[in-house]
């Protein structure tokens, strides 16, 4: 066992870990926030996305002895006191959830894309979230949502078909 | 750099070095290998960086991500075709995850091969797996496993080379001198060598462009990658120079540079040929990936070469 220092959505936690665990584990597991999906766990469908220092990663191909110092922000973050952010608000106003197991995972990319680029193009969108796998949604609710908030940051409701 | 390489020496077979870890953890997790040591290079001084020169060209440490060197605004500007084939791989998260070196030192891939345990259950160990067949091609004496990472075939085209730390000092070697055309080990690093970085000379004027094949538009590896990298001749739209790289579609990333009979002809038509069917004709698919057979992804090749060959020109011609 090995301790390290993380700080998830704000929080400081001093954790032990083994070396064969991994961030998705951790954080589900002992830290209980188990808004983060194990989907395939090898990387391929995205439901296990957070955010860690400011870049979508995921999270069941991260060591968690790796992330001693780093910043961590789940799908729990992003509505600390319950209220729900703007993506999430967009979410249900778009229908963009069905069964949800993709949900957590496909808002953090948005977020991540988001937060470094609030004025994405329809392309952009649709690149952010291609490593998040929906099987129910067919994806266009789940753009229209996030175009919705980038177009709101630019004060223009983008909301094109796909092609 | 030194201890890392002495430690994996020390170490030999048994221990693996781990980059962003996007490649080597599935392994770890089908326990397709299984070694005691994992050595984590992402502490090692120095290989994150990405420095551009008019006449040095670029460097890029081994551990930039995919993410940041797509981003970078010389790569953006002077290799598009660097940040084409880094925004095709994978996807956004393997991207900020995955590194340059690790990209290019990645395993290949086989349907046969790359199982969780529990489906191998049933099927003999093959070459890869230290035992005595093949299940992609019966009665094969070699592993054909295919090499699909989609750096390698851009980096090839601009005439990368890379350089090789061992602990107490390091070479320079041409990109394609890394690969050892081995299915089961397509890389030639020995335990205690480490990538450290990647050399591209000065773009010039070349224009550059990387086509994929794949399923989906994403998460998917290449079924077959083309990377081209051209110099128009300025007058008549033919050719001065082309280099092509391929993936996809050998146990190695293919470097294709034209053939003699090219320098007869001035014509753009004559030479795209030559090149497509120089390509095609160095690329041998197997039936070991998802999707498309073999032979429609050999055809492809030529189709592929002639596609990003226009599509280069019309970027030099948009360029005027
Ligand atoms: C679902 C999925 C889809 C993928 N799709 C693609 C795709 O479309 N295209 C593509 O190209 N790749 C793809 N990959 C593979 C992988 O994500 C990339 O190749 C990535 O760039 C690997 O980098 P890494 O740093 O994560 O490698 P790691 O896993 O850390 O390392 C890979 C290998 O290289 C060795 N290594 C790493 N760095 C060095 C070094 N500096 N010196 C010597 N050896 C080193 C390691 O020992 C290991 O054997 C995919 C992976 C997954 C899981
Ligand atoms: S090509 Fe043959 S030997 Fe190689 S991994 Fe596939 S089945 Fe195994
Ligand atoms: S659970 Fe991590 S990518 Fe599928
Ligand atoms: S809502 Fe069910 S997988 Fe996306």
């Amino acid at each position: 066992m090995k301790t390290i220092m993380l700080t998830v959505n704000g929080e400081a936690y001093e954790l032990a870990v083994a070396p064969n665990d991994m961030l998705l584990d951790v954080i589900r597991d002992k830290l209980d926030l188990t808004g983060a999906k194990k989907g395939c766990d090898t990387g391929a469908c995205g439901a296990c996305t957070v955010i860690m220092d400011g870049e979508p990663i995921l999270s069941c191909m991260t060591l968690a002895v790796r992330c001693h110092g780093r910043e961590i922000t789940t799908i729990e973050g992003l509505a600390p006191r319950g209220e729900l952010h703007p993506l999430q608000q967009a979410a249900i106003d778009h229908n963009a959830v069905q069964c949800g197991f993709c949900t957590p995972g496909w808002l953090l990319s948005a977020k991540a894309l988001l937060d470094g680029n609030p004025h994405p193009s329809q392309e952009e969108v649709r690149t952010a979230i291609a490593g998040n796998l929906c099987r129910c949604t067919g994806y266009k609710k789940i753009e229209d949502a996030i175009s919705a908030v980038a177009g709101r940051n630019q004060g223009v409701v983008k909301g094109k078909n796909r092609d | 750099m030194s201890e890392a390489c002495k430690t994996a020496f020390g170490e030999g077979p048994k221990a693996q070095i781990i980059a962003g870890g996007t490649d080597i953890l599935p392994a770890l997790k089908y326990r397709l290998k299984t070694p005691g040591i994992l050595i984590d290079i992402s502490s090692v001084p120095d290989l994150d960086t990405i420095t551009y020169s008019e006449q040095e060209g670029l460097t890029v440490g081994a551990l930039v991500t995919l993410r940041r060197l797509a981003a970078h605004k010389d790569v953006r500007e002077k290799y598009p075709l660097l940040t084409q084939a880094a925004l095709s791989v994978g996807s956004a998260q393997l991207q900020a995850m995955g590194t340059i070196g690790g990209n290019l030192c990645q395993d290949a891939c086989c349907i046969y091969y790359n199982l969780p345990s529990v489906s191998r259950q049933g099927l003999d160990p093959c070459f890869k797996l230290g035992g005595g067949r093949c299940h992609a091609v019966q009665g094969s004496k070699i592993c054909h496993a295919t090499y699909s990472g989609d750096m390698a075939p851009a980096l090839l085209a601009l005439r990368a080379c890379v350089t090789i730390a061992d602990g107490t000092g390091e070479n320079t070697i041409p990109l394609n001198e890394l690969y050892s055309g081995r299915g089961e080990a397509p890389h030639v690093l020995e335990p205690g060598r480490i990538l450290k970085g990647i050399q591209v000379p000065p773009p010039f004027h070349n224009v550059g462009i990387y086509v994929k094949m794949r399923i989906r538009k994403s998460i998917d590896y290449p079924l077959l990658g083309v990377a081209v990298n051209l110099l128009p001749n300025g007058k008549d739209g033919a050719l001065k120079d082309i280099l092509v790289g391929l993936t996809g579609v050998e146990k190695s990333p293919l470097l294709i540079t034209p053939p003699d009979e090219i320098k007869d002809t001035y014509e753009l038509e004559k030479q795209t040929e030559i090149m497509a069917q120089a390509a095609r004709s160095k690329a041998h698919p197997i039936a070991n990936t998802s999707g498309y057979s073999p032979r429609y992804r050999r055809e492809m090749v030529s189709v592929y070469v002639r596609q990003g060959v226009l599509q280069a020109l019309e970027i030099a011609a948009g360029r005027g």
